[in-house]
């Protein structure tokens, strides 16, 4: 049997573009959690941000509206979970829980009118340059921008804690907000801020579902995956490059079982299923076994609410 | 140039509590002041009213005949106002030098330079390039100190700056200090230490429950005047009979090892050592050397060798803390609100909770309230806490309140062996008296003690026989007749 290597590359695209959105949310969700705050309305603020770019694609057709009116729309249900955790010190377990119940349902009854609905092409980049070279050529090109902005965020976001000063005080909040404050950080600001980030980063992978990777609307499209990106951060110690292998991994073995279910491999289809899950949290505690590096990568004020006395 | 600093009639009123009551003070550089005053006297209050934390009620503050406007910490910063407080403000996960950059504006070069600067002149050595988390507490002091002098302060305020420190890293902070004073900032010191206001300061503002007491020249004053004015009233001196030595075995340790897959805790490596009945024996250290795990390995929170602990003629090593109450042992844990009590829980509810066993309390799986009640009513009574409420979650009482409670409530079963550590940390001198009178007391009725503490003064009170702990190994036991602190002090630090 002939493989045409063409074809190896496409599956490799395949699973690139199923691990954005788990990239996107899980990114956005590690600067929440760096800054001390746990937001498990991941879910919610995705169905979110779904629904919102292919609500306004339909609507008004112009795919930057769209594509930044989803990222605004995750900053807006985010903001609603900023305002009360941080401003009325709501417990942000609990919080984030309804957030993600009231996305969903929200999601779904503005849904209803858009059932069925085609969604639209998204262009894509570098299109020509992808039959020029063999298997690298549909890995690396023809992809829509948010594809390749995904696959940056990792190291950039790596960068920004890392290098930044910004970044720097991001970090310094989530390990001691008490010491942030009395050293003159408005602390409640850049939790915002960081909330926000997070809502924004939700948002616009919600509508990278809708709008490019299955172009429509289904209620609950997102299927868990915020779940899997909260996860994606706890397991990979809050490291930007070890979320980017934890996404790939995920992505992968979910499109593999995939094409193995289809070939007909004699495995039971709900060991093929929970596959992914299984074997990318494996994966992940592994590579992040040294307990030095988590003690000083892990937030030590997560979820805890932070009120100033005065 | 000179510089002086002027409170005005600074009050700051809590619900149920004054903490400042119109207080006044002046300062001038050159000097080293001191305020002093018991916990709860308002000192901390003040001073975090100076640093920005806390904005006054009413009340100005001058610097150089400026009024300032101190509405945050970033206030104080900016008009050079530093600040070490007493409960360190690092960043534990974040370098030495991340920690130094993070309210600078300059270039990380330039403030490298500067940090290499500082601390050529006042002879520090630190990794900038390590975590916070694995520097001595000496050593986060020190990146402190290098933080507000990166400012050029005018003023800095130290907040209980020895707590953490042992002898030989005092004398080195009072030799900066000292040398700080002399470049012309001024120092204001917060202390409750009588001995080292003594030793460092020149002058002496004394507060107690808000109010300013007295300010004087320290050279018109003594430890005992000072202490006087401090509590109020005239504290009796206690002193420890000398016991009768006893040779009555109580527990023995032998060869007992523990090594810990968390980085962080410190191994324990072949700790032998034995305690007559009758007998207290003191483990001295610095926080950090292996105290709390031993303290876990002694109350079974760490489970070890069955051989390892012997206790009454009973191999106990490998028991639970509750099997290990049962043969008459009794813990009284370093963290109050952590691991002795449960904060929420009412004060009835926490005396309940060392004795499951117990059929006073407990009837076929069902609380017996009103005997529960009954007995934390006794405790209270019997130990001077200070409410009548036992239906107070346990909370709101305070340190020396809950500690006594939690003595209480150990000894109430009169056990063989009491195991503390760090018993009177962080509470008022009548607390500490009352403690340590309890505590004499025990062992005067031929029970036993085993005191874990970084107190130096009060293992050198209590104990018959010391030891000291370094990284996790004791020292040979010493009669603490022979003992002096500075003699500890080296052994603390880890010489032979």
């Amino acid at each position: 049997m002939i493989i045409d290597i063409n074809f190896i590359g496409l599956i490799i695209a395949s699973i690139m573009a199923s691990a954005v959105p788990l990239i996107l949310a899980s990114c956005g969700e590690l600067i929440t959690e760096r800054s001390g705050v746990l937001n498990l309305g991941v879910e919610g603020m995705m169905i979110i941000g779904a629904i919102s770019g292919f609500a306004l694609m339909t609507v008004t057709g112009s795919l930057i509206i769209a594509i930044f009116g989803a990222m605004l729309a995750g900053v807006l249900i985010s903001t609603i979970f900023a305002f009360l955790t941080q401003t009325l010190i709501t417990n942000h377990v609990a919080t984030g829980l309804a957030l993600t119940i009231f996305g969903i349902g929200i999601s779904a009854m503005i849904g209803k009118n858009f059932v069925g609905i085609p969604g639209k092409e998204f262009p894509v980049l570098f299109e020509g340059l992808k039959d020029i070279i063999p298997l690298l050529g549909p890995i690396l090109f023809g992809h829509s921008i948010v594809f390749y902005f995904a696959f940056a965020l990792p190291f950039i976001t790596s960068y920004f804690l890392k290098k930044t000063k910004i970044g720097l005080i991001v970090r310094a909040v989530g390990d001691s907000p008490e010491s942030a404050s009395n050293q003159g950080i408005n602390v409640r600001l850049v939790r915002y801020a960081c909330i926000l980030y997070g809502g924004a980063m939700s948002g616009l992978a919600g509508a990278y579902l809708s709008m490019i990777y299955t172009p429509q609307w289904i209620e609950n499209m997102t299927g868990g995956r915020g779940w899997i990106a909260l996860a994606l951060v706890v397991f990979s110690t809050w490291n930007p490059i070890k979320i980017l292998i934890g996404a790939m991994i995920f992505g992968g073995l979910t499109i593999i079982q995939f094409h193995m279910q289809a070939i007909g491999v004699r495995i039971p289809v709900q060991f093929l299923t929970a596959l992914p899950y299984i074997v990318t949290i494996i994966v992940l505690v592994v590579i992040s076994r040294d307990s030095r590096k988590i003690r000083l990568s892990t937030p030590s004020s997560l979820g805890k609410s932070f009120h100033k006395d005065n | 140039m000179n510089t002086n600093l002027k409170i005005s009639n600074v009050t700051k009123i809590y619900p149920g509590c004054v903490a400042n009551d119109n207080i006044s003070l002046e300062f001038n550089s050159g000097k080293i002041y001191a305020l002093l005053g018991e916990n709860g006297a308002g000192k901390s209050t003040l001073v975090k009213i100076l640093s920005g934390v806390i904005i006054p009620d009413e009340g100005k503050i001058y610097l150089n005949e400026n009024n300032l406007k101190l509405n945050s910490p970033l206030d104080a910063k900016k008009n050079e106002i530093g600040m070490v407080f007493q409960h360190f403000n690092l960043f534990e996960t974040l370098s030495v030098f991340e920690n130094l950059i993070i309210d600078s504006d300059e270039q990380r070069e330039s403030v490298r330079e500067k940090i290499d600067a500082i601390m050529k002149k006042y002879n520090f050595s630190i990794d900038l390039d390590i975590p916070v988390l694995n520097l001595s507490a000496g050593q986060k002091q020190k990146v402190e100190i290098i933080r507000c002098l990166l400012r050029s302060p005018k003023v800095l305020i130290m907040d209980e700056p020895t707590s953490v420190l042992t002898e030989q890293e005092t004398s080195e902070l009072f030799l900066s200090l000292k040398k700080f004073s002399e470049e012309g900032i001024l120092i204001i010191y917060i202390t409750h230490k009588l001995k080292e206001v003594m030793r460092l300061c020149d002058e002496v503002a004394v507060m107690r429950r808000g109010k300013l007491v007295s300010v004087s020249e320290i050279k018109n004053e003594n430890i005992e005047s000072l202490a006087n004015k401090m509590v109020g009233q005239n504290l009796k001196t206690i002193k420890k009979k000398k016991a009768k030595t006893s040779s009555d075995q109580l527990i023995k340790i032998t060869n007992l090892n523990f090594t810990s897959e968390d980085p962080f805790e410190t191994n324990l490596t072949e700790i032998n050592f034995s305690v007559n009945r009758g007998e207290c024996l003191g483990i001295a250290g610095i926080s950090g050397n292996g105290q709390s795990e031993l303290f876990q390995v002694l109350s079974g929170e760490i489970i070890s060798e069955k051989n390892s602990i012997e206790f009454n003629n009973n191999y106990i090593g490998d028991l639970s803390p509750q099997e290990r109450r049962e043969y008459l042992m009794a813990f009284s844990p370093e963290d109050r609100l952590e691991q002795a009590a449960i904060p929420q829980m009412k004060i009835f509810e926490n005396v309940a909770l060392n004795n499951f066993k117990s059929s006073n309390f407990f009837n076929n799986g069902l609380i017996n309230e009103n005997k529960i009640k009954e007995h934390s009513k006794k405790i209270i009574s019997d130990f001077n806490v200070n409410t009548d409420n036992i239906e107070l979650k346990s909370q709101f009482l305070s340190g020396g309140n809950l500690q006594k409670l939690i003595i209480g409530r150990e000894l109430i079963t009169s056990p063989d062996l009491l195991i503390c550590f760090n018993p009177t940390w962080g509470l008022d001198v009548g607390a500490i008296n009352y403690i340590h009178e309890t505590l004499i007391k025990i062992n005067e009725q031929n029970k036993s003690i085993i005191l874990i503490s970084t107190d130096t003064d009060e293992l050198l009170k209590l104990s018959d026989k010391i030891s000291v702990i370094h990284k996790g190994k004791l020292s040979k036991i010493m009669n603490s007749e022979e003992v002096t602190s500075e003699k500890l002090g080296i052994l603390m630090g880890g010489a032979n």
